[in-house]
């Protein structure tokens, strides 16, 4: 919609409006449940009412006879099916592999959280399937809950699986027990704090939706269903339903959000994908908002006790981490890997701590699953190291930013291998702090403070200086075509949900080959076109496809000068390639990519050796992890006679490397801090003591608003990554990353005339207003 | 999601919509929100909650910002309806549209139809807001993308602007 100008003002670097808009802020978005097809019948899932139980039997007889029900599944008719495994090969510290990766598709004995898919009820109509799926009776024999991580490992706890003693499906060790042990026996002061990392709803604005086909003639499904990635989702489902991948189609429209959450194969999915086939009809599901309080997967839940050892100059010498992570009912290919893996890897941040050692039990409670939530693991493991740094400073009494230089990796240290495997290849932590608190107004803060003093109310500041490992590599798909109409076609495997991918990748290619912004289409969302993919996840999307786009770019070039060679008369070697033409060397005979394309389109009686087509088909392999980090600074005013928190400044330095789109990396980084911003004051998914959620809408569970959006400051400062061909390192997550840390700082540090010296998330009034008045803070259980 | 049960009567309807009148056969129970999107075949209204939570339903009637999945059609008899369909004139985005595109005020863009609705009330009783109005105005809408801040700026940006 903006006037097309100079090619240079859609290159890397500029802040590009986005080309997704013009569809979504006119209506004209199509989401799953936007999606219609004639003949289609509606599902609705039919749950658990009891948080652990016996299912002695489901009665459907009454539900069957209803108006308008076409068919009712239970677990019986979906034996064959079986849930993804988890893609990481963790094993406990016995070496034994985890336990329960494989899970049932709908509960067959035993039901083990509030929400459990035990029967999906087809009809005619949405309202007539959801009434019949009330008269479903399933005779549930109750069993005693645990929601609790520690009180599922405790003895005597109730045993949510036969086959899997004390509910401890993996548990890990990392790290050098006599290393850290020696380095604890020298450490001249250790800080210890237990941090809860609060469990929290994923709540994307658009609730999970799908519509599945199945047809007999060709025996292939067609799911038009919400991913992180049409491949990996086609995979999955297929090989979930045992069928070939390609018997198999996955289409994605638009997505409302996802966070790491929609990316994974849910139960309900296997069981539609039945019915279509059963009843050779469409089905459409579409959750409600409650049924996504208890059927979405959720995030975070772990409970660490942290030690840091220091010596006496302040050097850090280890960080020690033993806790829980409840990963809720049942194994996810994501929840273990989470608490397990991330958590560690990520504590590590940009301090040279030569030594993390971490113990983690990883928990089956009787609560709805946990898996990726932005960050997955990420914003965990910085927040509990830059808590850590701060209670170091405290009891050290050595000021937290000296701390922090003191320990930072120096620019010179690079390339930097930490001890737990990584090699950062860039990066200036100390540099990135100066200028966060140079961009803060840091000298200017005693007068805030005053200020905030004289009208009754206590601010507080503090530092989240971040640092995250991205997604691990994998091979990702970058398809260039030059279509008939004249525009260019990008294809990768990489998934849109909020982001702004057409947008940036069409940079990308810009930047390129010169073509003009827009004349760039990009296609992600059809299994039939991404032939091979990664996905989006874990911050990675600008790393793979970015790189497979740059690179299939070089091959468009390459075989531009071999046939702008015949049609421009001239050697190979004479040709040269500059923002979009190509040229011979010298003289002014040229030919434009898009023209060049054309010609080839058309010509006839080419030479043999001159390609036919500029089309280009990549597979990149593999960019490995980068390591985008920052330092975020916030400030916050807390009302004594309310408890209520505001944050009332916020400012972030960020080093994502090469930046393509500036305005969007600010909106994606503005998103992540409010989700942090939630996570540290407000949300917590909270269940009583019978398993059941007590936080089951919008009404009971506190998602931040407008109201509560803090002022930025955001400023890029970038050292270039360079491990893959853009020198991106992502910034999907990283706003959580800071966010945590920053906000729970500040709090603890507006606290400090109270007395407080630590407290855990989420900081809600209650909380906030007892500890400012002295009262004792109420168990959380 | 709340489509009738077969047990509602129907009647007729008339209704405008983006300011067409039109006349549907709709049953009693049946919410604003299904007879927009079913019915009317205007899937730029959005269901994010179980009513009356998060805002992303938000449509205009006679010009007031409503919530579609708690309003009955039937209740809407000879009333005038806006959606963010309507808001284009001539196919081109309005200005406030406009600014959220020029802005980033849409992510992944589920809320943003809400949202563009409830700041087009907003702008409509009050031409020059300040940014603690714009806040409150949208502090029934839910997103979880954003942050609200580029969504915020977005309307900041035509404050003060004939429509």
């Amino acid at each position: 919609m903006s006037a097309p100008t100079d090619i240079s003002d859609f290159s890397i670097g500029k802040p590009v409006r986005r080309s997704e808009d013009a569809a979504l802020i006119q209506g004209r978005g199509r989401y799953s449940d936007d999606i219609a097809v004639d003949g289609q019948a509606f599902g609705a899932v039919v749950r658990s009412r009891y948080a652990h139980g016996r299912l002695r039997s489901v009665n459907i007889e009454a539900a069957k006879g209803m108006p308008g029900v076409l068919a009712i599944y239970t677990a019986a008719d979906l034996a064959a099916y079986v849930a993804p495994r988890s893609p990481f090969a963790l094993k406990s510290i016995d070496g034994s592999p985890m336990l329960g990766a494989t899970t049932a598709t709908f509960a067959k004995d035993k039901v083990r959280f509030v929400g459990d898919p035990i029967a999906l009820v087809v009809a005619e109509s949405e309202i007539l399937a959801r009434e019949a799926a009330e008269a479903v009776e399933a005779n549930i024999e109750p069993l005693p809950a645990v929601t609790d991580a520690r009180a599922a490992a405790a003895p005597g706890a109730p045993q949510i699986y036969d086959d899997i003693p004390g509910n401890l499906p993996l548990h890990t060790h990392f790290g050098d027990i006599d290393k850290v042990t020696d380095a604890f026996s020298r450490a001249a002061h250790v800080a210890r704090l237990r941090l809860v990392s609060n469990r929290v709803v994923v709540a994307a604005m658009e609730p999970r939706a799908a519509l599945f086909e199945y047809d007999p003639a060709s025996e292939r499904f067609t799911a038009h269903i919400q991913s992180q990635g049409v491949f990996g989702m086609r995979n999955n489902l297929a090989a979930a339903m045992g069928v070939p991948p390609e018997k198999m189609r996955v289409l994605t429209g638009q997505v409302g959000g996802s966070f790491g959450m929609k990316g994974v194969v849910f139960p309900e999915y296997m069981a539609l994908l039945h019915a279509a086939r059963d009843l050779k009809r469409p089905v459409k599901w579409s959750e409600q908002r409650t049924e996504s309080f208890v059927s979405d997967h959720q995030g975070r839940d772990h409970d660490i006790d942290a030690e840091l050892a220091l010596a006496a100059d302040g050097t850090f010498l280890a960080l020690r981490m033993s806790g829980y992570g409840n990963i809720g009912a049942y194994v996810t290919p994501f929840g273990a890997m989470i608490a397990a893996l991330n958590i560690h890897r990520n504590a590590q941040s940009v301090y040279r701590t030569p030594l993390i050692e971490m113990h983690m039990r990883c928990m089956l409670t009787n609560t709805p699953p946990i898996g990726a939530y932005r960050g997955a693991g990420r914003p965990e493991g910085n927040y509990i190291m830059e808590r850590m740094v701060e209670e170091a400073a405290r009891i050290s009494g050595i000021d937290p930013i000296d701390l922090r230089r003191r320990n930072h990796i120096r620019p010179e240290q690079i390339p930097f291998a930490t001890g737990i495997g990584t090699i950062y290849d860039s990066g200036d932590f100390t540099g990135l702090l100066d200028e966060a608190i140079e961009a803060a107004d840091w000298n200017g803060y005693a007068q805030r403070k005053a200020e905030s003093v004289a009208r009754g109310k206590l601010r507080g500041r503090g530092i989240g200086q971040y640092l995250e490992i991205t997604a691990p590599p994998t091979n990702e798909l970058g398809k260039i075509d030059f279509d008939e109409d004249g525009g260019v076609t990008i294809t990768t495997g990489t998934l849109d949900f909020g982001q702004g991918h057409a947008t940036t990748f069409a940079q990308v290619l810009v930047d390129k080959l010169g073509i003009p912004f827009d004349r760039i289409r990009v296609v992600q969302g059809d299994s039939d076109r991404v032939t091979i993919g990664g996905g989006t996840g874990g911050s990675k999307s600008i790393m793979a496809s970015g790189a497979a786009i740059v690179e299939a770019g070089d091959k468009v070039i390459e075989a531009g000068k071999l046939a702008a060679s015949h049609l421009l008369e001239a050697a190979v070697s004479d040709i040269v390639f500059s923002r979009g033409v190509f040229s011979v060397a010298g003289t002014d005979r040229q030919i434009g990519v898009l023209e060049l394309a054309r010609r080839l389109r058309v010509a006839t009686g080419l030479p043999t050796d001159c390609p036919v087509t500029l089309n280009a088909v990549h597979v990149h392999k593999a960019s490995p992890s980068a390591y985008p980090n920052g330092c975020h600074i916030a400030e916050v005013e807390v009302d004594p006679d309310t408890g209520t928190v505001a944050v009332v400044r916020y400012t972030m330095t960020n080093d994502f490397g090469t930046v393509v789109n500036p305005m969007i990396v600010a909106g994606q980084a503005h998103g992540g801090v409010m989700q942090g911003v939630g996570q540290a004051l407000m949300e917590r998914v909270v269940f009583d003591r019978d398993g059941q959620i007590l936080t089951g809408s919008f009404t009971d569970y506190a998602l931040p608003r407008a109201s509560e959006a803090p002022p930025f400051v955001i400023r890029n400062r970038p050292t270039i990554a360079t491990t893959n061909p853009l020198g991106a390192k992502g910034c999907g997550e990283a706003g959580c990353a800071g966010a945590l840390p920053a906000v729970m700082n500040a709090l603890v540090d507006a606290l400090k005339p109270c007395g407080v010296t630590h407290v855990n998330m989420p900081a809600t009034p209650e909380v906030v207003w007892r500890l400012a008045n002295g009262k004792q803070a109420r168990a959380m259980d | 999601m709340h489509e009738p049960s077969a047990q509602y009567k129907k009647r007729l309807l008339r209704i405008k919509v983006n300011g067409r009148w039109r006349e549907d056969a709709v049953a009693d129970g049946c919410m604003l929100v299904d007879y927009l999107r079913d019915t009317a075949g205007l899937t730029g209204v959005k269901t994010g909650c179980d009513g009356g939570e998060c805002g992303a339903c938000t449509v205009l009637l006679d010009g007031l910002p409503v919530l579609a999945c708690v309003t009955l059609a039937v209740r809407c008899e000879g009333r005038s309806v806006e959606t963010i369909e309507g808001l284009a004139a001539q196919g081109r985005p309005s200005r406030l549209q406009q600014a959220f595109h020029e802005k980033l005020g849409a992510q992944c863009g589920y809320c943003t139809p809400g949202m563009v609705m409830a700041s087009e009330a907003l702008l409509r009783r009050n031409p020059t807001p300040t940014d603690d109005e714009i806040r409150a105005a949208l502090a029934g809408n839910l997103c979880r993308c954003t942050g609200y801040v580029k969504i915020i700026e977005s309307v900041k940006a035509v404050a003060g602007l004939a429509p």
